[in-house]
């Protein structure tokens, strides 16, 4: 069985029944990847050693027990260049991480590993998640599986692309601003941002702390169920890590919607929406009706300035975050005698242009003169976002708009950095808000895919999960393969 | 300075430009009535989570140290701090 046209819950079937084995469903995924990869660029690097000794292991628990292996034992998975792993080099895409080996696996991957999942590589990002294309990789940028000329989105560029490519079932992310709904959107896969603190974010390399959450890529919504309850849950080494329990987002997935509110934002249908997704998306809308939800209009008035506010925010904590790239404890250093010098020189080489752009940014509005003009004003500007979602949720349950404005663009295509913050319009209202939020497929503009985004309150994760469900199982978008995992079937 | 980046005359230029035109982007936040709005820092109710004041185990020098780009074994060593060097 290649892992191409499977789910994770076929694929455990199959290990649980003996039908295949880790050791064989590893094989095939790094010929797959072998296959694809040239094309896509999604993978750094591939972990080999670390994934024959995890699937050896997980073959050792489904011998001694099939029925009660966890559910992602053997099952292969792909984990973005932002999240550590004891002994495997992890770089977030940057030069100046280059050759970094973190001493330590961070919590959700480690709750991953004790799954029994079998990591087989790191994928691609922007250079330390900051980015909507890929393109900001130090690494080269990563092709989109539906057509390699174009970018897979960002900045978990490389995740999104290696599941559509039908390497791996299932990847990690981190969103900070939608780097996993507005890549998964462009890839034609699921991608789950959870509500801030549900996944604990030790072991994850830090770009702006107050926003970033990770989260699963998947072919499924109920396999980006399976993952996210995986590696949810409190964690002390977090001290934002929420210490509530985790409802289980499998027991009410098949629910359904008839009854429930869906709020329609129209200002996430301007804001330079192209004609094409814009019409899948009311298509989309439509078939929920028909499922029994009621849709209504619903206005988030501040949406217009999210951008503005984010652009202060991230940068400001990135700013703050990025001091510690000095080349004293870890990376690259490139030596001066005079200790101010190889700050200056390490970080000019370290860096690439945007994340020195947001670095310049972020001092900037943290810097004295500026920062009630800049910082202090952006914070509340972010209490009157988040407010505003809070009353339109006293009315509705869920809101349903696009994840992005556009589908995947040609590489180069956005020069100017505004033009490319725009692409995370609609997306990262959601984190400035810390709410959870998904994409799921819902169609095809111009051929490319276009993503549905389903948004709920805060520690609603199960209702993102079973709204997304049962749109995706009224329609066949989720089972539309890319051209390049048809090649490579 | 604050952001410790050692920039060439063409990054000086080009970046000046990019982040002019992004400043006026973002100045549309000043025009946004906040005066009874608090600042929000983050999104969750957790204040001041403590730890109990146990000890744990942790990295050892030798694994603190095995990225470092220099170190004699016990710590990481860098070059001279020099005062006169902070103007540039």
């Amino acid at each position: 069985m290649s892992s191409t046209a499977s789910t994770i819950t076929a694929l455990a079937a199959s290990l649980r029944d003996g039908g295949s084995s880790p050791r064989e469903l590893l094989a095939k995924t790094l010929a797959h990847i072998d296959a694809t990869n040239t094309r896509t660029h999604a993978y750094l690097r591939t972990t080999r050693e670390l994934a024959e000794r995890q699937a050896d292991a997980a073959a050792r628990t489904l011998r001694a027990n099939p029925e009660s292996a966890p559910s992602m034992c053997g099952i292969p998975v792909a984990l973005k260049d932002v999240l550590c792993v004891d002994g495997v080099e992890t770089t977030a895409s940057s030069r100046v991480l280059g050759g970094f080996t973190p001493p330590y696996t961070g919590t959700a991957v480690q709750r991953l590993f004790d799954a029994g999942a079998v990591c087989v590589g790191k994928t691609n990002c922007d250079e330390f998640a900051m980015g909507s294309s890929n393109e900001n990789s130090a690494f080269g940028p990563v092709g989109n599986p539906w057509d390699v000329e174009r970018v897979p989105g960002g900045s978990s560029g490389g995740s999104a692309a290696s599941v559509a490519a039908g390497d791996v079932p299932c990847a990690l992310g981190s969103d900070t601003g939608g780097s996993i709904r507005q890549p998964a959107s462009l890839c034609g896969v699921v991608g789950f941002k959870p509500t801030y603190g549900r996944v604990s974010r030790y072991g994850l390399i830090a770009f702006a702390s107050s926003l970033d959450q990770i989260g699963p890529f998947a072919r499924s919504v109920e396999d980006a169920a399976i993952v996210y309850a995986t590696i949810a849950g409190h964690d002390p080494r977090d001290s934002t890590s929420d210490p509530r329990a985790v409802d289980d987002p499998l027991l009410r997935l098949r629910d359904g919607v008839a009854g429930m509110r869906l709020g329609v934002p129209k200002e996430y249908f301007g804001m330079g929406i192209d004609p094409s997704v814009r019409e899948a998306v009311e298509a989309a809308l439509r078939v929920l009706e028909g499922l029994g939800a009621t849709l209504h209009h619903v206005s988030l008035p501040s949406t217009e300035v999210g951008l503005s506010t984010y652009y202060i925010i991230a940068p400001a904590e990135c700013s703050s975050n990025l001091a510690r790239y000095d080349g004293v404890r870890f990376g690259l250093r490139v030596e001066h005698p005079a200790l101010i010098d190889m700050y200056l020189r390490t970080r000019d080489q370290g860096f690439g242009p945007e994340v020195k752009r947001r670095v310049m940014l972020g001092t900037y509005a943290l810097s004295s003169g500026y920062y009630d003009a800049y910082y202090r004003k952006a914070q509340k500007v972010r209490t009157l976002i988040a407010d505003e979602f809070t009353r339109v949720f006293a009315d509705v349950d869920a809101l349903v708009s696009p994840t992005s404005p556009t589908a995947a663009f040609p590489m180069g295509d956005r020069d100017d950095p505004i033009s490319m913050y725009m692409c995370d319009v609609v997306t990262l209202p959601v984190n400035l808000a810390g709410l959870p939020g998904i994409s799921v497929p819902c169609g095809f503009a111009g051929g490319l895919p276009v993503g549905l985004q389903v948004i709920a309150p805060r520690f609603e994760d199960s209702r993102v999960f079973r709204v997304a469900h049962a749109y995706e199982q009224a329609t066949e978008w989720h089972r539309a393969r890319s051209p390049l995992a048809e090649a490579a079937a | 300075m604050l952001a410790r980046l050692g920039l060439d005359e063409g990054e000086r230029e080009r970046f000046g430009a990019q982040l002019e035109a992004i400043l006026d982007h973002i100045s549309k936040l000043q025009q946004v009535d906040t005066s009874d709005v608090s600042e929000m820092a983050q999104v969750g109710e957790l204040v001041n989570v403590m730890r109990d004041d146990v000890r744990e185990p942790c990295l050892g020098a030798e694994r603190a140290l095995s990225n470092a780009p220099a170190g004699d074994g016990r710590h990481f060593v860098v070059g001279a701090i020099q005062e006169n060097e902070l103007d540039g």
